[in-house]
This record gives C-alpha cells, structure tokens and sequence, in this order.
C-alpha cells in the first residue's frame, strides 16, 4: 500500500498558521469595507457641496442654502423611519401611501373649506395616530400571517392611498387654519420652521438609535433574526415598532405636505417614497439589514437633495431628474452590497 | 472534584429513520473538563444541543446541581446554569462587545427607557475580567475584534448569562479551536482554567485529539451515537482513542467492494496545487477513468470547499486543475457541467433536485438537448427516457409526472443519480451520497457508483461515514485544517483500515 505523507508535522504547523493567518486576513478586509461604507458618503456630500459650489451658478449662496434646507425637511422624517426598516432588513413601499393619506385627513380635521371642523392641533395629532396605525396594522400583517414586508406595504399603501381618497371624495380640502401658513412660511434664525421640526425628529430618531435597548435590537434582528430569537428578544414585537414607527413619521411628512401645500390631497406624497429609499441607500444603510444608522441617512438625504436642487439650478429636464435618481440607487447598491459568491437573490 | 455537577442518563434521540443517540450517560463534575471526541456523525453535536435544550432527547433523563433538569430552549437551560458556545459565532458583529453580552438583557441598564451605556460598559468590564479579559474594550465593536478575541467575548457573554449561581455552571464549547492559531489555542485554554478554577465546569468538543487530551480531565468518546469510551487525563492517548472512535467494520459486500474497477492509467482529472484562502491550500490529487477518490477528513478540513472549486461553485485563489489535459476555468457550476463535471450536492433538496417539477422533468434537467426537437422540449422523449431510467434504477414513483417533492429521500437521491448518468460527464463530484437514505437505497446507490465506474467515469467521492468512503473508494486523500495529509491507495483486497485514516484526519 503506497502511503504518502504530503506535509511532515513542522511543515505543516507552519502551513497551518498562514490558513489561519489566511482567515484573519478575511475579517481585515470585512472590517475595512465596513469602514469605507462609514466614511465614503460623508466624502461624497463634501465632494458634492465642493464641486456644485464651483460648477452650479448660485449653489453657494445664502438663499440656496435655505432652499436646500426647506427640501431637506420632508425626505429626512421620512427617512428616519425607513431607516429602522431597512436595518431590520425588511422595506416600506407604504410611505407614500401613508403620507398622502394623513395630509388629506390632516386637512378635514383643522379649519378648511369642506366642513365644519376645526380641531387644531389635536387634530394633527389624531391625523398622525390614524396613520401611524397603519404602519401597525401592516407590521402585524408581516409577522403574524409571515407576509413579505415588501408585499404588505405594497399593498397595504394602496390600500391607505385609497382611504385617503375615499376621504374627500375626489374633491380635495384647503386649510383655512392660520396656524398652517404661519408654520409653512416661519424661520427661525433664518432657517425653515418645518426644518426645525425635522431636526427635531432626527434627534428623537437618533436617540432610539443609539441609546435605547430597542435601537439595539434593531441591529441585533438585521444583523441574525434567529440569534436575536434565540439570545430572548421579542422580534416580533419590535418588527411591528418599527412599522408603526415607519408610519409615524411618514405620517408628520403627511402634515409638512399639507402644511406646504395648504391642500389635503393624496397626491402631495408622489415622488417621495424613491427619493427617500435612495437617500437611506446612498447614506449606507444596507438594504439586507444591520448597517447603517440614522446619522447616514442625515447625510444620505442631503446628498440626494444637493443633486436634486443642482440638476433644478442647471435647468436639467424635469424628466430626466427620476433617471438620474434611479441610477444613484442603483450604482448606490452595487458599490455596498456584500456579495457572497454562492448567494441567491431574488 | 469529586461532587458532580452536571448528570444524563440514557440519553437517546431518534429522527424520523435514523438514530443519532441511544444510550449514552453523562456525567461532569464540578471544576472539570469533560472532553467529548467522536467522527462527524457520532452524536458529540446532538448531544450538546440536548443537553442546551436546544433539542429534546427521545429519552433518558438529566440532573443539574442535583435537581432534575428540563428546559424548553437555550434560554431556559440559560437560567438553569447551562449555556453553549456554538461552532459558528452567534455574536452580533454590528454591536459593541457590552451590547452583546448583555443582548436581551438591558433592562437593568435602563432608565426612563434610555440606556446608561457607561453603566452598561463598566458591567461590561467586569465580565470580561471575571474570565482575565481584561485588555477587551466593551464599548469596541465586535467587527473590529480579531477572530479569537470574538470567541473568548463569546465565552465572556455566555458565562455571564449562565451566572455564577451556586455551585458553578456547566459551560458547552464546539469546536472552539477550529479557527484559531496556536497562540490564540493557548489563551483560550487559560481562559477555561481560569473558568474552572471558579468551579465551574467546561465540555469541550474538538476534532483535534491533542487538544482534547490536553485539556480534559476525562474524555468521553462517541462512536455511531454509541458510548463507545470514558477515558482517564492519565491514560489517555491518541491511538487509544483512535481505536475506540472507529470500532469495528461491516462486510466488504455491502459495499459492492467486489465490483471496484481497476482504475485506467488515464488521468481524466489533475488538481495541483489547489487553494481558497482561508479554507484549504497545496491540494493535489489526480483521478483517473473509472477511479472512485474519496475525500476524508472532519467537517472544516477543507473537503466541501475543494468539492465547491471543482463543480463551479467556488473560484481558487492559487493552483490549478485539469480536465483531460484541458485547464479549467469555472466561473459557475453550469460552466462545469459543460466541460464534464457534475456534482450531486449535499443539500439534496435544496440543490439536487427542483421538488417543484416532476421526475422526468428532474431527469432531463442538465441534457435537456437530448429531448428536444428543433430546441423544443419533446414531452414524449422527456417522459420516454424517464421510464427508462424508473425502470433501471428501480426508482419508487406514481409515475415520470409525479414531483420529486413528494419521493422518499433514497428515491429523490435516485433521480439525481438518473441526471447526472444520463449526461454525457467525464468526473461526478458525490457529496454525502448517501445522507439521510436508507439501507436498501444506499446499496443501489453504490451499485449505481460502480456502474458509473465501468462507464470509465471518474467519481470524487465525500462519503457519509468514513467506512463508506474507504470501502467504495479506490484511492484516498485524507485531509486536515486545510493540507492534504496523506494520499493512499484502497484496492480490492488490501483496504487500508480506519485507524489508519483516523490518524492523519485527528
């Protein structure tokens, strides 16, 4: 019987220790993309704001800043909620849906020329309960009956987008309440009120991000459902957080869309559900789940706003802003998606 | 040392068809190490996972500190002083170490519903150095921590889980070694000192017999989900336990051994130099026409990965490898399969075969040239050569139109077989051909490889068990933590013995 010893034992050892060394080398690299996919959309934004300010006449100016400021608001609540949507891993196609609906709702509750109501802000505030219990409704949906989240807010904000309708039967309501034009045309320190407001949203966002046990498990659930089941948390419970969450804040955009456009119409939302998963993906929130974070999404908004408000400056066709979009989330994806070699997307 | 910690008695655990334990008593006591050693298949994994009540024993009965001991899942074993360290990492990479150890845990950290981070942190600390961690930041995320340094944070959480309530707690390590390098081997064994000395207890499962014998106080060895062995730290040794982990044989002709062909000189497939970083390197071997070369070594010896760079599925990163003289390039299996190589995957429902379509359907699915008419599908030829090959191979159907879903294992593993023979393949890749089959279709199956070897088809083969993979074969390449050890012939009538294999795979 020919027996032969390919590696005698010291040989070996040392070989060893290099597919050892080897697989250390793997985590480096992991650890290194990680860090590019931290760092890089922060450079983008600077590199934007440099270049555009050469290029575009008035992008470096005083009133631009306040216009880009003003279009940031809507995009960054929204995004605050996708955000946690997409680190589970999951998506949101009901954003527009819910938003469209609380501003027609929002519109029938305060002063305006369709009834008689007059709520206030007790009326905002019950316009964004009804939409917020949307996002619940859809969240229990996911993970009771296991319906793919992308299914259920697909049909869940066609569903809403016709609620929003059914409300005002076809023939939208104009706000009369002064309130709203008082909040759609104040500043503070020169800066946008309703920018003020979505600052103020980012840092609740941030804050259940990084200092909350549920932020935490957020990541845990993106990063291993089944360690996150198995290690005693509740993912069913915070899947459906996040989902009303999501509703949440796509419902306060509802309200900055009623309060911009001083009209309750579903149509207020249109457009706002790709900018907002473009601005999450650009920022470098994986759309697999478990990276990411509301700071990136911050950036990620303004990125995408600076493009949008600089192909508006060089009086870019209207139409052909959507496929400039479309192609930074597509080239987003391909830059920070991991791929492993054997695995199957669908 | 001498009160006991952690008892089982009888412990047996039965799947629809197979038994993977029966009989097996347990006994740890307290500040000892326990090593459990036994080839892949023995039951070590089984039994760790009954024993963190991850999975439920068919019978037999358990005792911790005295009291009977039953939990519904990991998390109540958790409470009950019992927790395991799993083979793949189960740290969240994307949280910081104190995240991680105290994951599910935070309401203790809690006020007005916000986390105290640096309360969290400081706990952090303190649990990492209750095992002598003391130089791991708990606020650094996992990511960034080197692979060792992962397993111990691992040890650290679970340890801290588990509590040190009275009487110290029964600690499940698989496998931790596989990974790491010598330096990091000898600081994870301080580690379980350091644990022991606490009077808390440690099983450990590795694959490497030194390590075992190293570490254990005593070494219980498994065998076909048999207690086979309860060795002593003194009278441990490596041959000892090589003996006791094999046993003895089943006959020649069960295996068709009498049927092995006498390989051609003909080399139909070269491997030279063959490596993926991190899993396997300097792999060479040739196969000639009508040669069966079996693969042997423990799951993470590099055998699966070598089998996924020759069917397509994986790109080397050095070496090269020859069919027919031909140099391969394979950016996919289908590129593969093109130049002659098939491979019947492990993961037979999952990657053998489509349950969805129908037998016939399954049949044809890689020589769908065959069937068609002017590169449409005739259904008359697909389900004519189907009936041929139910009738060949005695497959067990309602007929060519039924879906594979619903066929037994053995008779699914069949038209996988009927696929890859009825394609014109010059080298089949069997992986684990005969998992989860039962005794009569594992005879046909081998039937099934001779016949491919007298077709002049060379047939790389990763057998079920090590007999298996001895008894079919015609020559052998035992490898281990990545390195061809040793390469051997198998002929007829001079079959090497397991012991002789065990040795280079340990």
């Amino acid at each position: 019987m020919a027996t032969v010893e390919s590696n005698p034992s010291t040989e070996r050892d040392a070989a060893l220790r290099t597919v050892a060394a080897e697989f250390s080398q793997r985590i480096a690299a992991e650890r290194a993309k990680s860090r590019i996919i931290r760092l890089g959309p922060f450079l983008v934004m600077i590199f934007l704001v440099i270049v555009m300010s050469i290029l575009v006449p008035g992008f470096f100016s005083f009133i631009n800043l306040v216009s880009v400021l003003q279009q940031v608001a809507t995009p960054l609540v929204l995004s605050m909620g996708l955000t946690f949507v997409l680190l589970l891993g999951s998506i949101d196609l009901s954003l527009e849906g819910v938003m469209g609906f609380t501003g027609s709702i929002v519109a029938l509750l305060v002063l305006n020329t369709k009834n008689s109501l007059d709520l206030g802000v007790l009326g905002i505030l019950a316009a964004v309960a009804a939409g917020t219990l949307f996002g619940l409704v859809s969240g229990l949906f996911h993970t009771r009956l296991k319906i793919p989240s992308f299914m259920v807010t697909f049909g869940m904000g066609s569903a809403i987008t016709g609620f929003g309708i059914l409300s005002y039967r076809g023939i939208p309501a104009s706000i009369k309440d002064p309130m709203f034009a008082q909040v759609a045309s104040g500043t503070f320190l020169g800066i946008p009120l309703l920018t003020w407001f979505a600052l103020v949203v980012f840092f609740i966002a941030l804050a259940i991000e990084r200092y909350t046990a549920f932020g935490r498990h957020v990541y845990a659930i993106g990063e291993n459902e089944s360690v996150a089941r198995a290690g005693g948390i509740n993912v069913d419970r915070i899947k459906v957080t996040v989902f009303a969450w999501s509703a949440f804040c796509a419902s306060i955009a509802g309200v900055f869309g009623a309060i911009k456009l001083n009209i309750g119409e579903v149509i207020i939302s249109s457009g706002f559900l790709f900018s907002t998963i473009t601005a999450v993906v650009v920022g470098g929130t994986s759309l697999v789940g478990g990276s990411g974070g509301v700071v990136q999404s911050l950036v990620g908004v303004v990125i995408v706003t600076i493009i949008q408000d600089s192909m508006i400056l060089l009086g870019v066709n209207a139409y052909v802003q959507p496929a400039v979009q479309g192609m930074i989330v597509v080239a987003a994806v391909a830059l920070t998606v991991a791929r492993g070699r054997k695995l199957i997307f669908k | 040392m001498e009160e006991v910690l952690f008892r089982a008695r009888n412990i047996g655990k039965e799947y629809p068809g197979t038994v993977a334990l029966s009989g097996v008593d347990l006994e740890v006591r307290a500040g000892e190490v326990v090593g459990l050693v036994g080839e892949n298949g023995a039951g070590k994994s089984t039994l760790l996972r009954i024993i963190s009540c991850v999975e439920q024993p068919t019978t037999g009965s358990m005792e911790m500190r005295g009291q009977p001991f039953r939990g519904r899942n990991l998390l109540e074993a958790n409470q009950l002083g019992v927790g395991m360290v799993f083979q793949e990492q189960s740290l969240m990479k994307n949280l910081s170490v104190a995240q991680n150890i105290y994951l599910g845990r935070e309401r203790g950290f809690r006020r007005l519903g916000f986390i105290n981070w640096g309360r969290m942190n400081a706990a952090g600390s303190r649990a990492l150095s209750a095992i002598g961690l003391k130089d791991i930041s708990p606020a650094r995320k996992v990511l960034e921590l080197d692979f060792a340094t992962r397993q111990m944070v691992e040890i650290a959480k679970v340890l801290n889980i588990v509590g040190d309530r009275k009487g110290g707690c029964l600690i499940l390590l698989d496998e931790p070694t596989s990974v790491l390098n010598d330096a990091e081997i000898r600081r994870l064994f301080e580690e379980i000192k350091e644990i022991t000395r606490q009077g808390s207890s440690i099983v450990f499962v590795s694959h490497r017999l030194s390590e075992v014998i190293e570490i254990s106080d005593r070494i219980y060895v498994f065998k076909d989900g048999r207690q086979t062995a309860l060795v002593d730290k003194a009278n441990a040794d490596e041959n000892l336990l090589y003996e006791k982990m094999v046993g003895r044989s089943t006959s020649g002709e069960y295996f068709k051994v009498n049927r092995q062909t006498e390989p051609a000189d003909q080399v139909i497939l070269e491997v030279r130099g063959l490596g993926v970083k991190g899993y396997f390197r300097d792999v060479s071997f040739r196969v000639r026409r009508g040669e069966v070369l079996g693969i042997c070594g423990v799951v993470g010896s590099g055998k699966e990965e070598v089998c996924a760079v020759l069917c397509g599925d994986d790109r080397p990163d050095t070496g090269q490898f020859f069919l027919d003289g031909t140099e391969c390039r394979f950016s996919s299996p289908a590129d593969a399969l093109k130049a002659g190589i098939l491979s019947v995957p492990k993961e037979r429902r999952e990657e053998g075969v489509i349950g969805t379509l129908s037998v016939a359907e399954n049949i044809s699915l890689s020589s769908l040239g065959a069937v068609s008419r002017r590169r449409l599908i005739s259904g008359r030829a697909l389900v004519g050569r189907a009936k041929d090959w139910i009738r060949t191979l005695n497959i067990k159907t309602s007929g060519p139109r039924e879906s594979v879903e619903t066929l037994s294992g053995g008779n699914a593993q069949k038209v996988v077989f009927a696929r890859v023979i009825s394609g014109e393949n010059k080298v089949v890749i069997l992986n684990h051909p005969t998992r989860g089959v039962d005794v009569g279709a594992k005879e046909e199956i081998y039937q099934l490889i001779r016949e491919m070897t007298e077709k002049g088809i060379g047939v790389v083969l990763l057998g079920d068990t090590l007999e298996e993979t001895i008894s079919v074969s015609s020559r052998l390449v035992v490898m281990k933590d990545g390195l061809v050890m040793a390469e051997m012939d198998a002929p007829r009538l001079a079959k090497p013995s397991q012991l002789d294999i065990v040795r280079y795979m340990m």
